[in-house]
């Protein structure tokens, strides 16, 4: 081999290289320690562990509530809210684990943080879309009592897949909100957080940096998610095999749950983004590098009122576009559930067996409702909206001998009064749907009752008509 | 706006969903060629004289028809965005239906894709021909309307852009009218038939309309007097039933208002069957149109304005005046006929 050749080999070696690891920019890692006087041993300025164990708490308790055997189960609840709110050492990691190719670094939560749970950071307001009158904490410990009790999460009386309506709330009432409302919010003002000054004392990041990091740790897309396509993230958060090589970003042949995972909110972007109709992935996650980039150039000193502004412009287009995820999921899950009462229906009049198609329509119902509260736990007050939702999707799918739930009394079991017919429901659905668009201007709009009216409105449409007769 | 203009310009022209896309250009001209040479027994000279006269594609009425074709172009890329879509008529009444019928019955469950399609197809083409023939008849029998409408008829010569020949009020109209019958279709469509619900086309044009088109519709506005049999004329309005409606004679006014079906004409006593060696003078013989306004930009815009305004001010007139003999609108009845059989 000549020296040209060697040459030539070195050069496009290291376009390899860089084209692999790609530029610093991109990921969200290795951002410089700027806090003046650190004196730690920590390289990088980013940490957000402490939301990955919380994503993790979160499947892990997807996976328990659905367990159950159909009695109470004392063993079962106590297990459930071990990983709600308790914060003992050892608990493991119930998903995501390694299956076959795809291998998991981490095995108990305490490798990602240590003394997490859920129950410390549930949005403390009145949850006006569930019945009882309660807060946010009340709901999820109502919610899991309830779960461990019933068959595999689900409760054929009351419609209710708790599997889906706690996973679903945890991600509004702990991700949604504490990252729109808390992070992104209040901690952005002068006074809160500092960037002249670490979190807290010792710590490698100042005030600002972990503000942003933990609000990016909520949102729960890979550190290097500009680097992958949307259908990567997707099939990453479902461990598909073939998504092991996407997500092992340092190429050491494991899926470190730090930084390397899917979870949350970013898989719903991710799931909408891959259909090619819109880029909320991408959108969020670059405003956050933006943001990140920013607090990092400001060095460690006070950030001016023009970089807060700047800063408040980047979690703007995070709250906007996180939003237009969560009104997606409901609109998705909406079209579900009208689908499943339409079978529902047929089913009924034919004298069929009506328990399967039910069971779908619970699993649908329960996902659009868990999105429906998770909606009304940002920031914004959603007023009227948030009223027309409620009232539309019920407290409960209404069940087939029409009637819904209604309350909660003083034992804590629901009551139940007349409701709409099941083919009136459907029309709710519809106005759901109706309503995320209107409100909030969705794209993809995955299972859209009425895409047949658009899919032949433009096949007909050649323009408005300028031809006599 | 320009580029606008020339997206559109281009889209007329090589849009099968146009009337006057080049295919449907040559097919006509084969078809009329055709026409005079074995039919009417003339040579080729004469026949492409005939088709292609001079005097005909550029007389004052024709360029007055380009002009229109130009001016209404640009007003039409102004109205668009304010008219309400079909999208949005078709999901209101979606709605509607579903508040009538909350159970959504699904009709043709078990019936093949393929057959809905044609069901929908010629569901829709019907409903659409229905409604350009009854848009079309009030058009003429409602002094407001015709006031507009007129323009079209003050077309002495006619060629295939003679049907651009619109003033922008009728351009609303038939855009509203598209907006209905097309909402009307799809809302009730997918609402009762479900997703399955689909519109058969040919290079992305309508199936029927396509067929309509490639068969020789520019002759319509032509002095190439086609016609059919007669049976099939009860059916089919023929080039020659619709040059007898832009006819000056007197008997042939109000006559064969349809686009494609003449069953429509046939059963509300409208219908004129072509007649044999028809020699048509077109236009309209009207005091309020003076000759030398007919072809004027004026006279296309300005005038039929001004004549609705007169109209409509007769028609108030009548109404506070109850001595006064109101003018009868003719009423729509059926009835059979056959007018010059």
């Amino acid at each position: 081999m000549n020296t040209q050749h060697l040459l030539a080999t070195l050069v496009l070696s290291g376009i390899c290289i860089a084209d692999v690891y790609g530029s610093d920019k991109d990921v969200y890692a290795d951002f410089p320690i700027t806090t003046k006087g650190y004196t730690g041993k920590a390289k990088t300025s980013v940490k957000y562990t402490g939301q990955t164990a919380r994503h993790v708490i979160h499947n892990a308790l997807k996976k328990l509530s659905s367990a159950g055997n159909g009695t109470a189960n004392p063993g079962l609840k106590a297990q459930l809210l071990a990983y709600y709110e308790g914060k003992e050492a050892g608990r493991a990691i119930i998903d995501p684990i390694t299956n076959g190719k795809f291998i998991v670094k981490q095995t108990i939560i305490d490798e990602l943080s240590k003394g997490k749970n859920l129950s410390e950071k549930v949005y403390k307001g009145i949850i006006s879309g569930w019945p009882g009158n309660m807060t946010g904490p009340e709901v999820l410990a109502f919610m899991i009592d309830k779960a461990s009790m019933t068959e595999k999460g689900y409760d054929p009386l009351t419609g209710y897949d708790y599997t889906q309506l706690i996973s679903k709330f945890i991600m509004g009432a702990v991700f949604y909100n504490q990252s729109i409302d808390n992070y992104l919010d209040e901690k952005l003002g002068p006074q809160k957080k500092p960037n002249n000054e670490p979190y807290k004392k010792g710590a490698a990041y100042t005030g600002k940096e972990h503000v942003w990091d933990e609000a990016f740790g909520y949102f729960g897309t890979p550190a290097h998610t500009m680097k992958l396509t949307a259908k990567d993230v997707y099939d990453i958060a479902k461990k598909k095999p073939e998504a092991l090589i996407k997500a092992d970003y340092n190429k050491d042949g494991v899926i470190d749950l730090k930084t390397e995972m899917a979870y949350g909110h970013a898989y719903y972007a991710a799931g909408f983004d891959k259909k090619g109709k819109t880029n909320y992935l991408h959108a969020i996650t670059q405003a956050f590098l933006d943001g990140r980039n920013l607090i990092a150039d400001a060095k460690g000193e006070a950030l001016t009122d023009v970089q807060r502004g700047q800063l408040k412009a980047y979690a703007d287009v995070i709250a906007t576009h996180w939003e237009k995820v969560i009104a997606e999921a409901i609109f998705k899950y909406a079209g579900s559930t009208y689908k499943d009462l339409q079978k529902l229906k047929t089913v009924v009049e034919n004298n069929g067996d009506a328990v399967a198609v039910f069971r779908d329509y619970a699993k649908h119902w329960s996902e659009m409702k868990g999105f429906a509260l998770t909606l009304q736990t940002g920031k914004k007050n959603l007023g009227e909206t948030a009223v027309a939702l409620n009232r539309l999707a019920g407290f409960s799918p209404v069940l087939l001998g029409n009637t819904q739930i209604s309350g909660v009394d003083a034992n804590g079991d629901y009551t139940q009064k007349t409701s709409d017919s099941l083919e009136a429901y459907m029309l709710h659905m519809l106005k759901i749907q109706k309503l995320m668009v209107d409100e909030f201007s969705i794209q993809a709009r995955v299972n859209d009752v009425l895409s047949s009216l658009d899919g032949l409105a433009k096949k007909l449409s050649s323009g408005h008509s300028a031809e006599n007769d | 706006m320009i580029t606008d203009l020339i997206t559109d310009l281009l889209n007329t022209f090589f849009n099968p969903e146009k009337r006057v896309f080049v295919g449907y250009l040559l097919s006509a001209t084969l078809l009329a060629l055709s026409w005079l040479m074995w039919i009417e027994r003339q040579g080729l000279q004469a026949s492409l004289k005939k088709i292609f006269s001079l005097s005909i594609w550029w007389s004052t009425s024709a360029k007055a028809d380009y002009k229109i074709f130009f001016i209404n172009k640009m007003v039409l890329i102004l109205l668009s965005p304010l008219l309400i879509t079909q999208l949005t008529v078709a999901t209101l009444i979606f709605y509607q239906w579903h508040e009538w019928f909350p159970s959504r019955p699904q009709w043709f469950v078990s019936w093949p894709d393929w057959l809905i399609a044609v069901m929908f197809t010629s569901s829709y083409f019907l409903l659409d021909d229905f409604m350009r023939f009854y848009v079309h008849r009030l058009l003429h029998q409602w002094s407001l309307l015709w006031a507009f409408h007129k323009v079209h008829h003050t077309a002495q010569t006619l060629t295939p852009f003679t049907v651009f020949r619109t003033h922008p009020v009728e351009l609303v109209i038939f855009s509203l009218r598209s907006i209905f019958v097309q909402a009307l279709a799809i809302g009730s469509f997918v609402f009762f038939v479900g997703e399955k619900v689909d519109l058969i086309t040919v290079l992305g044009a309508n199936a029927i309309i396509f067929v309509f088109n490639l068969l020789g519709s520019n002759i319509r506005h032509s002095h190439i007097a086609i016609h059919y049999w007669k049976p099939l004329e009860k059916i089919f309005i023929s080039p020659a039933q619709h040059q007898i409606h832009h006819s000056l004679k007197a008997c042939h006014h109000n006559k064969n208002y349809g686009v494609v079906l003449a069953v429509w004409d046939y059963f509300t006593g409208t219908h004129h069957h072509s007649e044999k060696n028809q020699l048509l003078v077109f236009g309209v013989n009207e005091p309020s149109v003076e000759p030398d306004q007919l072809h004027s930009l004026w006279g296309m815009y300005g005038v039929p304005v001004s004549a609705f305004f007169v109209s409509l001010n007769n028609i108030v007139k009548k109404m506070l005046d109850f001595e006064g003999k109101r003018e009868k609108i003719p009423r729509f009845s059926f009835v059979f006929s056959d007018s010059n059989e």
